[in-house]
């Protein structure tokens, strides 16, 4: 899976600097971050329950501390970044700080709920939101670093802090996002101490374009996170660099 | 690249800093809630701070064709639209009230230093300096875009940010070296000067050219042999970019404005000008010494009885010849209930 990634990020590099040589040597730079790749697919089992309605808060009683998964984070390179500006603008700078979310999943064969805790909070009145979201294959085997193509899309659920609710976002690439699927969504978020906790609801079947989730089925899961008080947004964040198995109990 | 490139040139000479033009934009582009500080259109007297305060380093744009690193502009930069205190004056019974802006503690507006300038008296000396947006040829705030939300129309050279695919991530206001846009955090997207398309695709020129009192601007193509641009730009070469070092081939002409002599210790006139020249290359190049010449040899032969299409260009007698193809009257176009009429028909 690393391997096949690599390419895929060099082929994408080349585009982006030009030349095969330079795609390599980018690629060299990240090579601790590669190697996280090598550790392996985490999986993320969701747990059956006979009523969602109990997991609609981050404290809710049923969410068991036992059931937590942690998934690795890391910054999205630069390299990946879509322009030069970004690329030259946050060049030595330091973001995507998150090293780990704590996550867990229930279902109860109509609605699916998602509780995510580990993000910092940013000082208030900054000009760009904390924020979180999941992202789930439509179909195909989409690269979740590459945000998905035409052939493989990927369905996003981001919750702002400065927004209600969660947003659905549909993408086919870097820099492609647009508005996806309208979905009856709940989305619930505490502060405790100086970190996030939250809770994303949504329908389990859902029809395309929408990333679809069936009991007793596997698929892929992904996660990224903006610190807004350090002015993260668009592709300056933290993602999870590749797809979680999710499992959902039968 | 577009096919072609629509330009302004604006005669430093002639503003006299009135601010219609500022008013013609904001009555007519800038009125959406989120909008209130957004001037797309600003005056300032230069030497001065600007729009916003200090934007001239706040960075962006490209040095050696790299992208350079920006500073991102806050409302409070840009000079918040103050809230008075009407009511209370008006209506709240007590006549010592004084009229007062965000309750006393206004902070500094969008044309906080009008009429400063630099220098000391006798040699103080200003002028206004109008800018919109550049709709540059290399626009910046287009290539630092994660979105490819904003556009550079192929017939005219307009850059426009497609508010339907802006996320309001600033990128743009960060690497735009003349700091031009503006951010709408009502509707979360990115606003700028829009050069007024509508009228332009319709054959009218723009709100802040057509409602100049000074004649200042000048509207048309780039490349248009007959049009005001290709003369003041390319025949006689006397409109200069501001700022050409950013690399981002601005769109926006300047006729740099000349000034009286310096005066000496003595209280004489010397062959200096009141501005300093080294203060305009500053802002518009090397070859602004030479275009203040040429104006001035021309004012000298017309001064001699000689004729100068290069002064009667500037001079404007003919209103609507600054407006290159864009001559129509908004009223030829508008679809407004209004209806004109003369001597008791409708026009």
């Amino acid at each position: 899976m690393a391997d096949h990634f690599a390419k895929i990020m060099t082929a994408r590099l080349v585009a982006v600097v030009g030349d095969q040589a330079s795609a390599v040597r980018r690629m060299q730079r990240y090579s601790a971050w590669t190697s996280v790749l090598a550790a392996g697919v985490i999986k993320m089992r969701c747990r059956r329950v006979n009523d969602i309605g109990k997991f609609l808060s981050p404290d809710s009683i049923g969410w068991d501390p036992g059931t937590f998964e942690s998934v690795s984070m890391s910054p999205a390179p630069l390299a990946m970044q879509p322009t030069e500006y970004v690329r030259n603008s946050w060049q030595g700078k330091e973001y995507g700080a998150i090293r780990a979310l704590h996550v867990a999943a229930v279902h109860d064969g109509r609605a699916w709920a998602i509780r995510a805790a580990g993000m910092s909070i940013s000082p208030p009145h900054g000009d760009f939101p904390d924020a979180f979201a999941i992202a789930l294959p439509v179909r195909g085997n989409p690269v979740l670093a590459l945000m998905g193509s035409e052939e493989a899309p990927i369905h996003y659920l981001r919750w702002a802090a400065n927004k209600d609710g969660v947003r659905s976002v549909l993408a086919t690439g870097i820099g492609t996002s647009q508005p996806g699927p309208p979905m009856q969504c709940h989305a619930a978020a505490q502060k405790t101490h100086d970190q996030w906790q939250i809770v994303i609801k949504r329908p389990l079947n859902v029809g395309l374009p929408g990333a679809r989730l069936t009991a007793g089925a596997k698929t892929g899961i992904g996660f990224a996170v903006w610190h807004g008080g350090n002015d993260e947004r668009a592709g300056i964040k933290a993602f999870s660099i590749d797809w979680t198995e999710l499992a959902l109990e039968a | 690249m577009s096919k072609r490139q629509i330009a302004m040139v604006m005669d430093l000479n002639k503003c006299l800093g009135c601010q219609t033009c500022t008013v013609a934009c904001k009555r007519l582009w800038t009125r959406r809630d989120g909008m209130a500080h957004m001037l797309w259109n600003t005056v300032n007297t230069q030497p001065g701070t600007g729009t916003p305060h200090d934007w001239e380093s706040m960075g962006g744009g490209f040095r050696d064709e790299r992208a350079q690193p920006g500073h991102r502009p806050s409302v409070g930069e840009f000079g918040k639209a103050w809230t008075f205190n009407h009511e209370e004056v008006a209506f709240g019974g007590n006549p010592d009230i004084p009229l007062r802006a965000e309750g006393g503690a206004p902070g500094k507006g969008a044309n906080w230093d009008e009429d400063v300038g630099g220098g000391e008296y006798p040699n103080s000396h200003y002028f206004y300096l109008p800018r919109i947006c550049n709709h540059c040829t290399h626009p910046a705030c287009l290539a630092a875009c994660p979105r490819k939300a904003i556009d550079k129309r192929e017939a005219d050279g307009i850059v426009l940010i497609d508010e339907d695919r802006c996320r309001g991530y600033r990128f743009c206001q960060e690497a735009c070296p003349y700091k031009k846009i503006y951010y709408n955090d009502v509707e979360g997207v990115s606003q700028k000067c829009i050069f007024c398309f509508p009228r332009i695709d319709a054959g009218v020129t723009t709100a802040c050219s057509r409602q100049c009192p000074g004649r200042v601007r000048f509207v048309g193509f780039l490349d248009d042999p007959n049009g005001p641009i290709y003369k003041l730009v390319t025949q006689y070469r006397i409109a200069l970019p501001l700022h050409a070092e950013h690399g981002t081939q601005p769109n926006v002409y300047y006729v740099p404005p000349l000034s009286p002599p310096r005066i000496d210790a003595d209280g004489n006139p010397t062959e200096e000008p009141r501005i300093p020249n080294e203060y305009l290359v500053s802002l518009f190049g090397p070859r602004v010494v030479e275009v203040l010449e040429k104006i001035k040899s021309e004012r000298a032969r017309v001064a001699n009885g000689e004729t100068s299409e290069m002064l009667d260009l500037l001079i404007s007698r003919k209103w609507l010849d600054m407006f290159g193809p864009f001559t129509k009257h908004p009223r030829e176009i508008a679809e407004s209930p209004i209806r004109f009429y003369k001597n008791g028909v409708r026009t």
